[in-house]
C-alpha cells in the first residue's frame, strides 16, 4: 500500500502534448479512476506510473520515493492490461506463479500462493489449462490473479473489463470492488466507461485532451460537473444542455423559461439531468415542445421532446404513453438542480 | 460432362507440374544407384548398386571430409547468426532509437550487392589474413550473407507478437533480458526455428564463395560436386550419389520440423 504522487508530470511526443503538465496525488488505499474519451491521455498517465512510458518532465513518487528512473520491475506494482497480457505459452498456474518466481519465492510457498489466489478468483479447476483454452472472462480472472498473487504497493488497471460482454462486465465490476475492499491496495483504474467510473471509484479524475478537468468523488462529479465536457460525459442518458440567455433572473430559450439565480448575461448553457424532469400535462409548464421519441428501458421510459433545434430528454414512468409530434410538457422535479455554464469557455457559472 | 473435364484437367495439370519438379530429383536418385555403364541409359531396368556411395567416400574423392566441412560451416553459422540476429531483430522491433530505420535499411542493403562483386575483395582479404581454404573463412562469409536476412525474417515474427505480454512481464518483475528469454523467445520460437532452417539451407547450398575461398581442406559439398567433372568426362553416377548426400539431410530436417511449424504458428496469439 502506498500513496502515489505525480508532481508536474508531462508527456510529449515531439510537439504533441499527450499529457499536459499537472499534478495529482493518489491517496493511500484509494480507488482512483482516470476517466475520459479515447486519446485523452489517461492510459499514458497510467503507463507513466508503471514505468512503461518515460515522462518528459516532472516527478513520480510512490510511497514517497522518486521512481522516475526506476524500471517497471523495481516499482513494486501490478497491472492488469486491456488485452490481459497473458503468457500464451504458459499454463494458467504458471502465469499466476511467474511474478513470484521472478521474486525468488521458494517453490512450496509459490504453489501455496497460486492455489490460494486461484481459489479467490475461482480458477482452481483451470490451473493446468493454457490461456488459449479459456473464455474472455476466465482470461480476465487469470490476469487479475497474476496481479493479486503478491501484494504490490499499487494496482494499475487499464480498461480491464472492456473486452468482456455486458453481463460479465457487471459481475466482474462487483468482484473488483469487493477485491479492493478486501485488499485495500491503492488502485489506479483507467476507463472510458462512465458507469464503471461511477460505481468503482473513491475519486474520479475526468480527463480531456491530456488534462484533468475535474477530480472529485463520483457523487460530486455527478452533482456538480465542473464544465460542459464533464456535464455531457457523466450520466446516462447524458445531461440535457440547452443554449440560451439569462434576463431578469430567468433562463430563456426556445420552449424553456425557468427561474435561475444568475445576473443577466448571454451565451449561457443550462443543464438539467433527465432524471430530474417530470412529465407535465399543464401547458404552462416551464419546458414545452413536441414529443420526438419514446424509449422504454424497462423500469422507465425515456421521453425525448424537441423545441426548435434543441431536444430535451426526461426519464418518465414506464407506463407513460403519448403520440409522437403531439405537444409535450416537462417540469423540474422538486429539488431539481439547474447547472449553468458559460457557452464559450464551458466553465460552470453557479458556484 | 464439363465438371468431369475440369476434374481431369486439374489432375493432368498437377501431374504435369509434379513431373517437371520431381523428374530431375528422381533421376538423380536413380542414377546414384546405377553402375557407370547404365548412367546414360534411359531404361529403368538396371541392377542397383551402392558402389557409388562407397566410391565417393574413398580416395580420391573423400566426400566424408566435405560432408564434415559443410556440417561444421552450416551448424556454426546458424549457431552464431540466429542468436545474434534474434537480439538484433528484437532491438529493431522494440526500441525507438534515432536512425533506426536507416540502420535497418543499411543492413538490408547488404543483400542488394551481387555476390560476384564482393567475392574478389573477400578473397584478397582472407589471403592477407592467411585464412584461405579454412572453414573459419567460410563461416565468416556465410555469417555476412545470412545474418541480415535472418534479422529481417525474425524481426517480422517479433513484430507480430503483441507487446502486452512483455510489458506484463516487466511489471511482474522481469528485466529486459529475462523478458526476452522467458516471453519473447518462446513466443517467437516457431519463427526463429523457420529462420534457422532457412539459414542452414542457405549456408548448406552456398556455392560461389566456397568455390573461390576453398582449395583442398575446406571444400564443401556443393563445391565438391564440381570435382566430378573430370578429364574423363562427367561422372554422373558419382555426382548423383554426392547430390543425394547433399539433399537427404535437408529432406530429413524438413520432415522432422514440419510438425513443429504448424503447431507453433497457431499456438501463438492470445487476446
Amino acid at each position: 500500500m502506498a500513496e502515489v504522487r505525480l508532481v508536474d508530470i508531462e508527456k510529449r511526443y515531439g510537439s504533441f502534448v499527450a499529457v499536459a503538465k499537472q499534478s495529482l496525488t493518489i491517496e493511500n488505499g484509494e480507488f482512483l479512476v482516470l476517466l475520459g474519451p479515447s486519446g485523452c491521455g489517461k492510459t499514458t498517465t497510467m503507463r507513466m506510473i508503471a514505468g512503461l512510458e518515460e515522462i518528459t518532465a516532472g516527478d513520480i513518487l510512490i510511497a514517497g520515493e522518486r521512481v522516475n528512473d526506476k524500471p517497471p520491475k523495481d516499482r513494486d506494482i501490478a497491472m492488469v492490461f486491456q488485452n490481459y497480457g497473458l503468457y500464451p505459452h504458459m499454463t494458467v498456474g504458471q502465469n499466476i506463479e511467474y511474478p513470484l518466481k521472478l521474486r525468488g519465492v521458494n517453490k512450496a510457498t509459490r504453489q501455496q500462493q497460486v492455489q490460494d489466489t486461484a481459489a479467490k478468483v475461482e480458477l482452481d479447476a483451470l490451473l493446468g489449462r493454457r490461456p488459449s483454452e479459456l473464455s474472455g472472462g476466465q482470461r480476465q480472472r487469470v490476469a487479475l490473479a497474476r496481479a493479486i498473487v503478491r501484494t504490490p504497493k499499487i494496482f494499475l488497471m487499464d480498461e480491464p473489463l472492456s473486452n468482456l460482454d455486458a453481463k460479465l462486465r457487471v459481475t466482474m465490476r462487483a468482484e473488483l470492488k469487493h477485491l479492493h475492499h478486501e485488499l485495500g491496495v491503492t488502485t489506479v483504474y483507467v476507463t472510458h466507461d462512465q458507469m464503471e467510473a461511477m460505481t468503482l471509484a473513491s475519486r474520479v479524475a475526468v480527463m480531456r485532451e491530456g488534462r484533468i478537468v475535474q477530480l472529485d468523488t463520483p457523487r460530486k462529479i455527478y452533482a456538480e460537473p465542473a464544465d460542459l465536457f464533464v456535464a455531457g460525459f457523466i450520466g446516462s442518458p447524458s445531461m440535457n444542455l440547452v443554449n440560451g440567455s439569462v434576463t431578469a433572473g430567468r433562463f430563456r430559450a426556445e420552449g424553456i423559461d425557468v427561474p435561475v439565480d444568475l445576473p443577466d448575461r448571454d451565451s449561457v448553457v443550462l443543464g438539467i439531468r433527465p432524471e430530474e424532469l417530470d412529465i407535465a400535462t399543464d401547458s404552462s409548464a416551464p419546458v414545452a415542445g413536441k414529443l420526438y421519441a419514446l424509449e422504454l428501458t424497462g423500469d422507465s421510459t425515456l421521453v425525448t421532446m424537441r423545441m426548435g433545434k434543441t431536444s430535451v430528454c426526461a426519464r418518465g414512468p414506464a407506463d407513460f404513453e403519448a403520440a409522437i409530434n403531439e405537444p409535450c410538457y416537462l417540469t423540474p422535479k422538486a429539488g431539481a438542480r439547474f447547472h449553468l455554464f458559460d457557452r464559450n469557455s464551458g466553465q460552470r457559472l453557479d458556484g | 460432362m464439363k465438371k468431369l473435364l475440369t476434374w481431369w484437367g486439374e489432375r493432368a495439370l498437377l501431374v504435369l507440374i509434379s513431373v517437371v519438379v520431381l523428374f530431375p530429383i528422381s533421376w538423380m536418385f536413380l542414377t546414384a544407384f546405377k553402375q557407370p555403364r547404365d548412367a546414360y541409359s534411359t531404361s529403368l531396368n538396371f541392377t542397383p548398386t551402392l558402389d557409388n556411395f562407397v566410391t565417393v567416400f574413398s580416395d580420391p574423392w573423400n566426400l566424408g571430409s566435405m560432408v564434415m566441412n559443410s556440417v561444421i560451416v552450416a551448424v556454426v553459422t546458424v549457431a552464431i547468426a540466429v542468436p545474434c540476429a534474434s537480439l538484433a531483430a528484437y532491438s529493431f522491433s522494440r526500441f525507438r532509437v534515432r536512425g533506426r530505420k536507416f540502420l535497418f535499411f543499411l543492413i538490408l542493403s547488404t543483400q542488394f550487392i551481387p555476390a560476384v562483386v564482393i567475392v574478389l575483395p573477400f578473397f584478397l582479404m582472407f589471403r592477407s589474413l592467411g585464412l584461405l581454404d579454412t572453414r573459419l573463412a567460410l563461416i565468416i562469409v556465410n555469417l555476412a550473407i545470412v545474418t541480415p536476412f535472418v534479422i529481417w525474417m525474425i524481426k517480422g515474427f517479433i513484430d507480430a507478437i503483441p507487446t502486452d505480454s512483455e510489458e506484463a512481464a516487466m511489471i511482474d518483475g522481469a528485466s529486459r533480458l529475462r523478458v526476452i528469454k522467458d516471453i519473447v523467445l518462446p513466443m517467437a520460437a516457431p519463427g526463429i526455428l523457420t529462420s534457422s532452417i532457412f539459414c542452414f539451407i542457405l549456408t548448406w547450398n552456398e556455392f560461389l564463395f566456397a568455390l573461390i575461398l576453398s582449395r583442398r581442406d575446406a571444400v564443401t559439398l556443393p563445391v565438391g560436386l564440381v570435382s566430378f567433372r573430370t578429364e574423363r568426362g562427367d561422372l554422373w553416377e558419382l555426382m548423383s550419389a554426392a547430390g543425394v548426400m547433399i539433399t537427404v539431410p535437408i529432406f530429413i530436417m524438413a520432415l522432422l520440423i514440419q510438425k513443429h511449424f504448424t503447431r507453433g504458428m497457431t499456438a501463438g496469439a492470445v487476446k
